[in-house]
Protein backbone atom coordinates (compact mmCIF):
# COMPACT_ATOMS: atom_id res chain seq x y z
CA UNK A 1 0.00 0.00 0.00
CA UNK A 2 1.32 3.30 -1.18
CA UNK A 3 1.12 6.75 0.59
CA UNK A 4 1.81 10.06 0.33
CA UNK A 5 5.24 11.28 2.51
CA UNK A 6 4.29 14.65 2.84
CA UNK A 7 3.64 16.20 6.29
CA UNK A 8 0.00 16.50 6.52
CA UNK A 9 -0.49 20.91 7.03
CA UNK A 10 -0.88 23.00 4.19
CA UNK A 11 2.13 25.06 5.17
CA UNK A 12 4.75 26.22 2.83
CA UNK A 13 7.70 23.87 1.44
CA UNK A 14 9.37 25.49 -0.61
CA UNK A 15 11.99 22.96 -2.54
CA UNK A 16 11.60 20.37 0.43
CA UNK A 17 10.50 16.98 0.01
CA UNK A 18 10.73 13.96 1.77
CA UNK A 19 11.82 11.05 -0.40
CA UNK A 20 9.23 8.23 -0.70
CA UNK A 21 8.95 5.14 1.36
CA UNK A 22 7.57 2.75 -0.63
CA UNK A 23 5.32 0.00 1.37
CA UNK A 24 5.52 2.23 4.61
CA UNK A 25 2.21 0.74 5.96
CA UNK A 26 1.72 -2.57 7.44
CA UNK A 27 -1.00 -4.58 6.52
CA UNK A 28 -2.68 -5.48 10.23
CA UNK A 29 -5.61 -7.39 8.76
CA UNK A 30 -3.78 -10.48 9.71
CA UNK A 31 -3.33 -9.37 13.08
CA UNK A 32 -6.60 -9.21 13.93
CA UNK A 33 -9.54 -11.43 14.12
CA UNK A 34 -12.51 -10.19 15.41
CA UNK A 35 -14.58 -13.26 13.66
CA UNK A 36 -13.21 -15.58 15.21
CA UNK A 37 -11.78 -13.78 18.73
CA UNK A 38 -7.67 -13.99 18.81
CA UNK A 39 -5.67 -11.06 18.85
CA UNK A 40 -1.71 -10.98 18.11
CA UNK A 41 0.38 -9.36 20.78
CA UNK A 42 2.14 -7.56 18.31
CA UNK A 43 -0.42 -4.71 18.43
CA UNK A 44 1.04 -3.74 21.82
CA UNK A 45 4.40 -4.07 21.32
CA UNK A 46 5.58 -3.20 17.14
CA UNK A 47 7.20 0.25 16.60
CA UNK A 48 6.10 0.37 12.78
CA UNK A 49 2.61 -0.56 13.76
CA UNK A 50 2.37 2.36 17.07
CA UNK A 51 3.66 4.87 14.40
CA UNK A 52 1.36 4.14 11.69
CA UNK A 53 -1.68 4.48 14.43
CA UNK A 54 -0.50 7.70 14.71
CA UNK A 55 -1.14 8.60 11.10
CA UNK A 56 -4.37 6.61 11.04
CA UNK A 57 -5.64 5.77 14.12
CA UNK A 58 -4.98 8.97 16.02
CA UNK A 59 -4.71 11.64 12.79
CA UNK A 60 -8.19 11.45 11.64
CA UNK A 61 -10.33 10.48 14.53
CA UNK A 62 -12.05 12.80 17.30
CA UNK A 63 -10.13 12.75 20.19
CA UNK A 64 -11.13 14.39 23.87
CA UNK A 65 -8.95 17.68 24.91
CA UNK A 66 -10.85 19.56 27.80
CA UNK A 67 -14.05 19.83 29.63
CA UNK A 68 -15.48 23.38 28.87
CA UNK A 69 -15.70 23.79 32.85
CA UNK A 70 -11.88 24.56 31.90
CA UNK A 71 -12.35 27.72 29.88
CA UNK A 72 -14.24 30.87 31.60
CA UNK A 73 -12.70 34.03 30.01
CA UNK A 74 -10.53 34.59 26.83
CA UNK A 75 -6.78 33.98 27.42
CA UNK A 76 -7.94 30.43 29.34
CA UNK A 77 -5.53 28.02 28.30
CA UNK A 78 -4.70 23.71 28.61
CA UNK A 79 -2.43 22.06 27.22
CA UNK A 80 -2.73 18.46 26.43
CA UNK A 81 -1.57 15.82 23.52
CA UNK A 82 -3.36 14.46 20.27
CA UNK A 83 -1.79 11.12 19.92
CA UNK A 84 1.97 12.12 20.19
CA UNK A 85 1.47 15.70 19.01
CA UNK A 86 1.38 18.64 21.28
CA UNK A 87 -1.80 20.58 21.74
CA UNK A 88 -3.35 24.17 23.61
CA UNK A 89 -6.86 24.33 23.48
CA UNK A 90 -7.91 27.94 24.66
CA UNK A 91 -11.01 30.52 24.58
CA UNK A 92 -10.02 33.22 21.88
CA UNK A 93 -11.23 36.82 22.35
CA UNK A 94 -14.59 35.64 20.58
CA UNK A 95 -14.60 33.26 23.39
CA UNK A 96 -14.47 30.14 20.76
CA UNK A 97 -13.04 26.97 21.99
CA UNK A 98 -9.95 26.61 19.57
CA UNK A 99 -6.68 24.22 19.66
CA UNK A 100 -3.43 25.08 18.09
CA UNK A 101 -0.19 22.98 17.96
CA UNK A 102 2.06 23.84 20.74
CA UNK A 103 4.68 24.29 18.55
CA UNK A 104 6.73 27.23 17.32
CA UNK A 105 6.53 27.81 13.34
CA UNK A 106 10.17 28.96 13.68
CA UNK A 107 12.14 26.05 15.16
CA UNK A 108 9.72 24.43 16.95
CA UNK A 109 9.95 24.38 20.11
CA UNK A 110 6.40 24.50 22.38
CA UNK A 111 5.40 27.62 22.37
CA UNK A 112 3.30 27.48 25.94
CA UNK A 113 5.32 25.11 28.39
CA UNK A 114 2.80 25.33 31.22
CA UNK A 115 -0.29 22.61 32.20
CA UNK A 116 -2.72 25.79 31.97
CA UNK A 117 -3.78 28.98 33.26
CA UNK A 118 -4.72 32.26 31.76
CA UNK A 119 -2.79 34.54 28.81
CA UNK A 120 -2.71 37.16 26.61
CA UNK A 121 -0.02 35.65 23.68
CA UNK A 122 1.51 32.22 23.50
CA UNK A 123 5.49 33.03 23.75
CA UNK A 124 8.11 30.74 22.41
CA UNK A 125 10.75 30.84 25.09
CA UNK A 126 13.09 29.55 22.54
CA UNK A 127 13.37 33.68 20.68
CA UNK A 128 10.36 34.54 21.65
CA UNK A 129 8.07 34.41 18.94
CA UNK A 130 4.63 35.64 19.72
CA UNK A 131 0.71 34.35 19.05
CA UNK A 132 -2.16 35.61 19.95
CA UNK A 133 -5.06 33.78 21.16
CA UNK A 134 -6.13 33.20 17.35
CA UNK A 135 -3.23 32.29 16.64
CA UNK A 136 -1.97 34.75 14.62
CA UNK A 137 2.07 35.70 15.14
CA UNK A 138 1.91 38.49 16.46
CA UNK A 139 5.85 39.36 17.24
CA UNK A 140 9.03 38.28 15.86
CA UNK A 141 11.83 40.11 17.59
CA UNK A 142 14.74 41.34 15.08
CA UNK A 143 11.42 41.11 12.23
CA UNK A 144 13.76 43.43 10.30
CA UNK A 145 16.03 40.55 9.83
CA UNK A 146 13.77 39.02 7.51
CA UNK A 147 13.47 39.35 3.85
CA UNK A 148 10.74 41.80 1.97
CA UNK A 149 8.65 37.87 1.46
CA UNK A 150 8.78 36.90 5.40
CA UNK A 151 4.76 37.71 5.60
CA UNK A 152 3.76 37.13 9.44
CA UNK A 153 0.59 36.00 7.88
CA UNK A 154 2.26 32.55 6.36
CA UNK A 155 3.26 31.81 9.94
CA UNK A 156 0.72 31.43 12.67
CA UNK A 157 -0.15 28.48 14.65
CA UNK A 158 -1.07 25.52 13.12
CA UNK A 159 -4.61 25.02 13.89
CA UNK A 160 -7.01 22.06 14.63
CA UNK A 161 -9.23 22.37 12.16
CA UNK A 162 -12.23 20.96 13.71
CA UNK A 163 -13.06 21.09 17.61
CA UNK A 164 -16.25 20.32 18.62
CA UNK A 165 -18.35 19.91 22.13
CA UNK A 166 -20.48 16.68 23.41
CA UNK A 167 -22.31 18.19 26.75
CA UNK A 168 -19.52 19.90 27.96
CA UNK A 169 -16.80 17.18 26.44
CA UNK A 170 -14.71 19.26 24.14
CA UNK A 171 -13.38 17.31 21.45
CA UNK A 172 -10.86 17.74 18.91
CA UNK A 173 -10.07 16.08 15.21
CA UNK A 174 -7.11 16.80 12.54
CA UNK A 175 -9.16 15.46 10.02
CA UNK A 176 -10.67 18.48 7.63
CA UNK A 177 -13.00 17.01 6.62
CA UNK A 178 -14.63 14.66 9.69
CA UNK A 179 -18.21 13.17 10.10
CA UNK A 180 -19.70 15.38 12.75
CA UNK A 181 -18.67 14.33 15.96
CA UNK A 182 -22.22 13.82 17.32
CA UNK A 183 -22.97 11.37 14.22
CA UNK A 184 -19.23 9.37 15.01
CA UNK A 185 -20.74 8.82 18.49
CA UNK A 186 -24.08 7.18 16.93
CA UNK A 187 -25.70 5.39 20.26
CA UNK A 188 -23.16 5.48 22.24
CA UNK A 189 -24.32 9.59 22.90
CA UNK A 190 -27.56 7.63 24.80
CA UNK A 191 -25.13 6.01 26.81
CA UNK A 192 -22.85 8.88 27.91
CA UNK A 193 -25.75 10.30 28.71
CA UNK A 194 -26.65 8.71 31.43
CA UNK A 195 -23.26 10.39 32.98
CA UNK A 196 -23.78 13.78 31.48
CA UNK A 197 -26.84 15.03 31.39
CA UNK A 198 -28.64 14.54 34.97
CA UNK A 199 -30.11 17.75 34.48
CA UNK A 200 -30.44 20.95 32.60
CA UNK A 201 -27.01 22.61 34.54
CA UNK A 202 -24.52 20.21 33.01
CA UNK A 203 -21.11 18.84 34.65
CA UNK A 204 -18.21 20.44 36.08
CA UNK A 205 -14.44 20.18 37.36
CA UNK A 206 -13.50 19.59 40.40
CA UNK A 207 -10.43 19.97 41.41
CA UNK A 208 -7.34 19.53 38.62
CA UNK A 209 -6.22 16.59 36.28
CA UNK A 210 -4.32 13.99 37.41
CA UNK A 211 -1.49 12.35 35.29
CA UNK A 212 0.47 9.25 36.06
CA UNK A 213 2.81 7.34 33.71
CA UNK A 214 2.16 3.28 33.00
CA UNK A 215 4.25 0.85 31.27
CA UNK A 216 1.74 -0.69 29.25
CA UNK A 217 0.52 0.54 25.10
CA UNK A 218 -2.63 2.65 25.33
CA UNK A 219 -5.17 -0.37 24.09
CA UNK A 220 -5.08 -2.06 26.71
CA UNK A 221 -6.56 0.02 29.21
CA UNK A 222 -8.82 1.61 26.36
CA UNK A 223 -9.96 -1.88 25.46
CA UNK A 224 -10.70 -2.98 29.29
CA UNK A 225 -12.76 0.08 29.83
CA UNK A 226 -14.71 -0.72 26.45
CA UNK A 227 -15.44 -4.30 27.46
CA UNK A 228 -14.24 -5.78 30.48
CA UNK A 229 -16.36 -6.29 33.54
CA UNK A 230 -14.82 -10.22 33.69
CA UNK A 231 -11.98 -8.75 35.42
CA UNK A 232 -13.93 -7.24 38.69
CA UNK A 233 -14.04 -9.89 41.20
CA UNK A 234 -10.44 -11.81 40.50
CA UNK A 235 -8.76 -8.85 40.03
CA UNK A 236 -10.26 -6.08 42.80
CA UNK A 237 -11.37 -9.12 44.87
CA UNK A 238 -8.82 -7.44 47.84
CA UNK A 239 -10.56 -3.82 46.89
CA UNK A 240 -13.75 -5.15 47.18
CA UNK A 241 -13.83 -6.71 50.41
CA UNK A 242 -11.79 -3.36 51.79
CA UNK A 243 -15.30 -1.91 50.55
CA UNK A 244 -17.34 -4.89 52.66
CA UNK A 245 -15.38 -3.09 55.78
CA UNK A 246 -13.39 -6.88 55.81
CA UNK A 247 -16.31 -8.98 55.54
CA UNK A 248 -17.71 -10.84 52.39
CA UNK A 249 -18.40 -8.44 49.27
CA UNK A 250 -22.61 -8.63 49.15
CA UNK A 251 -24.24 -11.13 46.96
CA UNK A 252 -25.49 -8.70 44.33
CA UNK A 253 -22.05 -6.68 43.66
CA UNK A 254 -20.21 -10.61 43.40
CA UNK A 255 -23.05 -11.88 41.42
CA UNK A 256 -23.93 -9.24 38.78
CA UNK A 257 -25.76 -9.24 35.44
CA UNK A 258 -26.09 -7.06 32.83
CA UNK A 259 -25.40 -5.97 29.51
CA UNK A 260 -22.65 -4.42 27.04
CA UNK A 261 -22.85 -2.00 24.70
CA UNK A 262 -21.34 -2.62 21.29
CA UNK A 263 -20.80 -0.32 18.91
CA UNK A 264 -19.75 -0.13 15.42
CA UNK A 265 -17.14 2.76 15.43
CA UNK A 266 -15.28 0.57 18.30
CA UNK A 267 -16.60 2.78 21.46
CA UNK A 268 -18.07 0.64 24.11
CA UNK A 269 -19.92 0.26 27.58
CA UNK A 270 -20.58 -2.56 30.16
CA UNK A 271 -23.14 -1.79 33.16
CA UNK A 272 -24.95 -4.34 35.75
CA UNK A 273 -28.71 -4.15 35.41
CA UNK A 274 -30.54 -3.98 38.57
CA UNK A 275 -33.37 -2.06 39.75
CA UNK A 276 -32.03 -0.17 42.81
CA UNK A 277 -28.40 0.75 41.39
CA UNK A 278 -27.16 3.70 43.34
CA UNK A 279 -24.17 5.43 43.58
CA UNK A 280 -21.56 4.46 45.88
CA UNK A 281 -20.65 6.81 47.68
CA UNK A 282 -22.99 8.24 50.42
CA UNK A 283 -23.27 11.78 49.65
CA UNK A 284 -23.98 11.62 46.35
CA UNK A 285 -26.68 8.53 46.63
CA UNK A 286 -28.36 10.70 49.45
CA UNK A 287 -28.47 14.21 47.29
CA UNK A 288 -29.49 12.39 43.88
CA UNK A 289 -32.91 11.84 42.99
CA UNK A 290 -33.28 8.65 41.18
CA UNK A 291 -37.23 9.68 40.64
CA UNK A 292 -36.06 13.02 38.80
CA UNK A 293 -33.84 10.75 36.77
CA UNK A 294 -36.03 8.24 35.91
CA UNK A 295 -38.44 10.83 34.17
CA UNK A 296 -34.98 12.64 32.29
CA UNK A 297 -33.27 9.70 31.23
CA UNK A 298 -35.91 7.00 31.24
CA UNK A 299 -35.90 3.27 33.17
CA UNK A 300 -33.47 1.55 31.21
CA UNK A 301 -30.60 4.01 32.05
CA UNK A 302 -31.09 4.58 35.87
CA UNK A 303 -31.58 0.67 36.16
CA UNK A 304 -28.39 0.39 34.23
CA UNK A 305 -25.31 2.55 33.10
CA UNK A 306 -25.92 5.48 34.96
CA UNK A 307 -24.34 4.29 37.93
CA UNK A 308 -21.79 1.76 38.09
CA UNK A 309 -20.46 0.51 34.28
CA UNK A 310 -17.39 1.39 32.31
CA UNK A 311 -17.01 2.95 28.72
CA UNK A 312 -14.80 3.70 25.82
CA UNK A 313 -14.97 6.28 23.42
CA UNK A 314 -12.92 5.19 20.86
CA UNK A 315 -9.83 5.40 20.52
CA UNK A 316 -8.67 6.60 23.33
CA UNK A 317 -11.06 8.34 25.77
CA UNK A 318 -12.95 5.87 28.82
CA UNK A 319 -14.97 6.76 31.39
CA UNK A 320 -16.67 5.78 35.10
CA UNK A 321 -20.00 7.16 36.12
CA UNK A 322 -20.06 6.00 39.49
CA UNK A 323 -17.49 7.86 40.52
CA UNK A 324 -17.14 10.17 37.66
CA UNK A 325 -13.97 9.83 36.32
CA UNK A 326 -12.97 10.80 32.72
CA UNK A 327 -10.07 9.87 31.12
CA UNK A 328 -7.71 9.83 28.23
CA UNK A 329 -4.88 7.42 27.66
CA UNK A 330 -2.11 9.63 26.24
CA UNK A 331 -0.01 7.13 23.91
CA UNK A 332 4.12 6.95 24.55
CA UNK A 333 5.67 4.66 22.60
CA UNK A 334 4.21 0.83 22.03
CA UNK A 335 5.15 0.04 25.41
CA UNK A 336 3.96 3.17 27.98
CA UNK A 337 1.32 5.60 28.36
CA UNK A 338 0.32 8.60 30.70
CA UNK A 339 -3.45 8.77 31.76
CA UNK A 340 -5.05 11.73 32.59
CA UNK A 341 -7.83 11.54 34.74
CA UNK A 342 -10.76 14.32 35.64
CA UNK A 343 -13.41 13.77 38.22
CA UNK A 344 -16.46 15.57 37.04
CA UNK A 345 -19.54 16.38 39.01
CA UNK A 346 -23.35 17.66 38.30
CA UNK A 347 -22.82 21.44 38.30
CA UNK A 348 -26.34 21.44 40.41
CA UNK A 349 -24.32 19.67 42.89
CA UNK A 350 -23.92 21.26 46.65
CA UNK A 351 -20.53 22.05 47.78
CA UNK A 352 -20.31 18.61 50.01
CA UNK A 353 -21.65 16.21 48.14
CA UNK A 354 -18.52 17.14 45.20
CA UNK A 355 -16.41 16.78 47.75
CA UNK A 356 -17.43 13.25 48.91
CA UNK A 357 -17.80 12.31 45.23
CA UNK A 358 -14.25 13.55 45.18
CA UNK A 359 -12.84 11.44 47.62
CA UNK A 360 -14.49 8.60 46.85
CA UNK A 361 -12.89 8.91 43.30
CA UNK A 362 -9.53 9.83 44.78
CA UNK A 363 -10.11 6.57 47.14
CA UNK A 364 -11.10 4.07 44.56
CA UNK A 365 -9.66 5.09 41.14
CA UNK A 366 -7.33 7.78 41.62
CA UNK A 367 -3.84 7.64 40.86
CA UNK A 368 -3.63 5.23 44.20
CA UNK A 369 -6.87 4.47 44.25
CA UNK A 370 -7.68 0.72 44.73
CA UNK A 371 -8.92 -0.36 42.38
CA UNK A 372 -6.74 1.81 40.02
CA UNK A 373 -3.75 -0.16 41.38
CA UNK A 374 -4.95 -3.36 40.70
CA UNK A 375 -5.86 -2.34 36.94
CA UNK A 376 -2.38 -0.62 36.07
CA UNK A 377 -0.69 -3.64 37.21
CA UNK A 378 -2.45 -5.65 35.22
CA UNK A 379 -1.84 -3.83 31.97
CA UNK A 380 2.15 -3.31 33.18
CA UNK A 381 2.24 -6.79 33.59
CA UNK A 382 0.66 -8.29 30.09
CA UNK A 383 3.06 -5.28 28.71
CA UNK A 384 6.55 -6.62 30.62
CA UNK A 385 6.55 -9.86 28.77
CA UNK A 386 4.95 -9.06 25.44
CA UNK A 387 8.17 -9.11 24.58
CA UNK A 388 9.43 -12.02 24.61
CA UNK A 389 10.30 -13.83 20.78
CA UNK A 390 7.66 -16.89 21.59
CA UNK A 391 5.19 -15.20 24.06
CA UNK A 392 4.78 -12.45 21.59
CA UNK A 393 3.78 -15.16 19.09
CA UNK A 394 1.23 -16.70 21.14
CA UNK A 395 -2.28 -15.29 19.95
CA UNK A 396 -4.60 -13.69 23.07
CA UNK A 397 -8.50 -14.62 23.55
CA UNK A 398 -11.16 -12.50 23.03
CA UNK A 399 -14.05 -15.30 22.81
CA UNK A 400 -16.47 -14.41 25.76
CA UNK A 401 -19.97 -13.93 24.25
CA UNK A 402 -19.19 -14.71 20.71
CA UNK A 403 -22.51 -14.41 18.86
CA UNK A 404 -24.52 -13.24 21.77
CA UNK A 405 -24.64 -9.43 20.59
CA UNK A 406 -28.47 -8.46 19.28
CA UNK A 407 -30.68 -5.86 19.55
CA UNK A 408 -33.18 -6.20 22.23
CA UNK A 409 -35.40 -3.26 22.23
CA UNK A 410 -34.34 -1.77 25.81
CA UNK A 411 -30.80 -0.03 24.92
CA UNK A 412 -29.89 1.41 21.56
CA UNK A 413 -27.34 -0.63 19.06
CA UNK A 414 -26.82 -3.96 20.05
CA UNK A 415 -25.75 -5.30 23.53
CA UNK A 416 -24.09 -8.39 24.61
CA UNK A 417 -23.55 -9.75 28.56
CA UNK A 418 -22.15 -8.17 30.81
CA UNK A 419 -19.32 -10.75 31.06
CA UNK A 420 -18.23 -10.70 27.21
CA UNK A 421 -15.64 -9.17 25.05
CA UNK A 422 -18.21 -8.15 22.12
CA UNK A 423 -16.99 -4.55 23.02
CA UNK A 424 -13.37 -5.14 22.44
CA UNK A 425 -13.36 -7.53 19.46
CA UNK A 426 -15.12 -4.65 17.88
CA UNK A 427 -12.80 -2.32 19.35
CA UNK A 428 -10.35 -3.86 17.76
CA UNK A 429 -12.38 -4.43 14.37
CA UNK A 430 -12.23 -0.41 14.38
CA UNK A 431 -8.75 -0.36 14.83
CA UNK A 432 -8.07 -2.87 11.90
CA UNK A 433 -10.76 -1.04 9.55
CA UNK A 434 -8.83 2.67 10.43
CA UNK A 435 -4.95 0.72 10.24
CA UNK A 436 -5.71 -0.48 6.98
CA UNK A 437 -7.71 2.73 5.57
CA UNK A 438 -5.20 5.13 4.03
CA UNK A 439 -6.27 8.70 5.87
CA UNK A 440 -7.23 12.15 4.99
CA UNK A 441 -3.57 12.92 4.61
CA UNK A 442 -2.56 10.39 1.83
CA UNK A 443 -2.98 9.59 -1.20
CA UNK A 444 -5.70 7.11 -2.28
CA UNK A 445 -3.88 4.62 -4.24
CA UNK A 446 -7.13 4.53 -6.00
CA UNK B 1 2.19 72.40 33.50
CA UNK B 2 -1.60 71.28 32.93
CA UNK B 3 -4.56 70.30 35.22
CA UNK B 4 -4.41 67.22 34.04
CA UNK B 5 -6.62 64.98 31.57
CA UNK B 6 -9.52 63.00 33.51
CA UNK B 7 -8.75 59.31 31.52
CA UNK B 8 -10.70 56.70 33.62
CA UNK B 9 -12.12 55.79 36.69
CA UNK B 10 -10.22 53.37 38.87
CA UNK B 11 -12.88 51.35 38.82
CA UNK B 12 -12.42 51.26 34.83
CA UNK B 13 -9.05 49.11 35.73
CA UNK B 14 -8.98 46.53 38.01
CA UNK B 15 -5.68 45.76 39.68
CA UNK B 16 -3.11 43.88 38.19
CA UNK B 17 -3.86 45.12 34.70
CA UNK B 18 -3.78 48.15 32.62
CA UNK B 19 -6.02 50.12 30.23
CA UNK B 20 -4.66 51.77 27.05
CA UNK B 21 -5.25 55.70 26.57
CA UNK B 22 -5.16 56.78 22.98
CA UNK B 23 -2.71 59.36 21.75
CA UNK B 24 -5.00 61.11 20.29
CA UNK B 25 -6.38 61.75 23.93
CA UNK B 26 -2.98 62.45 25.34
CA UNK B 27 -1.06 64.66 22.69
CA UNK B 28 1.86 62.10 23.10
CA UNK B 29 3.70 60.20 20.57
CA UNK B 30 2.60 57.35 21.79
CA UNK B 31 -0.74 55.94 23.58
CA UNK B 32 -0.13 55.74 27.32
CA UNK B 33 -0.74 52.73 29.60
CA UNK B 34 -2.39 53.52 32.73
CA UNK B 35 -1.58 50.45 35.46
CA UNK B 36 -3.16 49.61 38.24
CA UNK B 37 -0.26 48.17 40.79
CA UNK B 38 -1.57 45.04 43.28
CA UNK B 39 -1.12 47.70 45.90
CA UNK B 40 -4.00 50.12 44.65
CA UNK B 41 -1.71 52.55 43.28
CA UNK B 42 -2.15 53.76 39.36
CA UNK B 43 0.77 54.32 37.35
CA UNK B 44 1.11 55.82 33.69
CA UNK B 45 3.97 54.43 31.42
CA UNK B 46 4.42 54.95 27.34
CA UNK B 47 2.53 51.90 26.21
CA UNK B 48 4.40 50.12 23.10
CA UNK B 49 7.16 48.28 24.43
CA UNK B 50 10.33 49.44 22.40
CA UNK B 51 11.59 45.77 22.21
CA UNK B 52 8.78 43.62 20.37
CA UNK B 53 5.65 46.34 19.98
CA UNK B 54 3.40 45.41 22.53
CA UNK B 55 1.19 46.94 24.12
CA UNK B 56 2.18 47.17 28.30
CA UNK B 57 -1.55 47.80 28.67
CA UNK B 58 -2.38 44.31 28.22
CA UNK B 59 0.77 42.88 30.62
CA UNK B 60 0.66 41.92 33.83
CA UNK B 61 0.88 44.16 36.87
CA UNK B 62 2.34 43.45 39.95
CA UNK B 63 4.47 44.35 43.15
CA UNK B 64 5.86 47.72 41.52
CA UNK B 65 6.54 46.39 37.78
CA UNK B 66 4.64 45.79 34.84
CA UNK B 67 5.82 42.59 32.71
CA UNK B 68 4.88 42.63 28.80
CA UNK B 69 2.93 40.59 28.04
CA UNK B 70 5.00 39.41 24.74
CA UNK B 71 8.29 38.64 25.73
CA UNK B 72 7.98 39.01 29.82
CA UNK B 73 10.54 41.54 30.43
CA UNK B 74 9.27 43.53 33.22
CA UNK B 75 9.29 47.83 33.49
CA UNK B 76 9.44 49.36 36.86
CA UNK B 77 6.03 51.13 37.38
CA UNK B 78 7.49 54.71 39.33
CA UNK B 79 10.16 55.74 36.03
CA UNK B 80 9.69 53.01 34.09
CA UNK B 81 12.94 51.22 34.08
CA UNK B 82 13.33 47.92 32.29
CA UNK B 83 14.33 45.46 34.84
CA UNK B 84 15.77 42.72 32.78
CA UNK B 85 16.61 41.25 29.07
CA UNK B 86 15.26 40.82 26.27
CA UNK B 87 14.33 44.66 26.19
CA UNK B 88 16.94 47.17 26.35
CA UNK B 89 15.13 50.52 27.12
CA UNK B 90 13.15 52.31 29.14
CA UNK B 91 9.57 52.81 29.04
CA UNK B 92 8.92 57.18 29.53
CA UNK B 93 6.94 57.14 32.69
CA UNK B 94 3.82 60.04 32.71
CA UNK B 95 2.40 61.77 36.41
CA UNK B 96 -0.67 60.09 37.50
CA UNK B 97 -3.08 62.01 40.06
CA UNK B 98 -6.31 59.84 41.50
CA UNK B 99 -8.87 62.16 43.45
CA UNK B 100 -11.99 60.63 44.34
CA UNK B 101 -11.68 58.22 42.30
CA UNK B 102 -10.59 59.80 38.79
CA UNK B 103 -7.56 59.33 37.14
CA UNK B 104 -5.93 62.68 36.33
CA UNK B 105 -2.98 61.87 33.77
CA UNK B 106 -0.44 64.69 32.76
CA UNK B 107 0.89 63.62 29.74
CA UNK B 108 5.13 64.44 29.19
CA UNK B 109 5.36 65.01 33.10
CA UNK B 110 7.60 63.21 35.15
CA UNK B 111 6.17 61.38 37.70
Amino acid sequence: MSSSTEPVTATPRGALRRPAEPARNVDVAGLVDAEGGLLDRAVFTDERIYRQEMRRIFAPSWLFLAHADQFHRPGDFFTTWMGEDPVIVTMDKGRRIRAYLNSCRHRGARVCRADFGTTRNFTCTYHGWSFNLEGDLVSVPNREGYPETFDTAQWGLVEVPHVATYHGLIFGTWNPSPVPLRASLGDMAWYMDAMLDHDAHGTVVVGGVHKWVLEGNWKLAAEQFATDWYHVNMSHASALTVLANGGKPKQEIVHRTGRQYVDPNGHGAGFPVHPRNRFDAQAVHDWTDYAALRERLGDARVEGPLTNGHATVFPNFSYLPVNGSIRIWHPKGPDRMEVWAWTIVDASMPEEVREAQRLYNLRTFGPSGVFEQDDGENWSEVQAIARGFVTNSVALNYQMGMGSEREDGRYPGKTSELYSDAAGRSFYARWRQLMNTPAWHEEDPA
Amino acid sequence: MSAGIRVAAVADIPEGEGLKIDRSLTGTDDHIALLHDTDGSIWALDDTCLHGDASLSEGWVEDGCVECPLHTSKFCLKDGKVQGLPATEDQRPHRVEVRDGEVYLFPGEAP
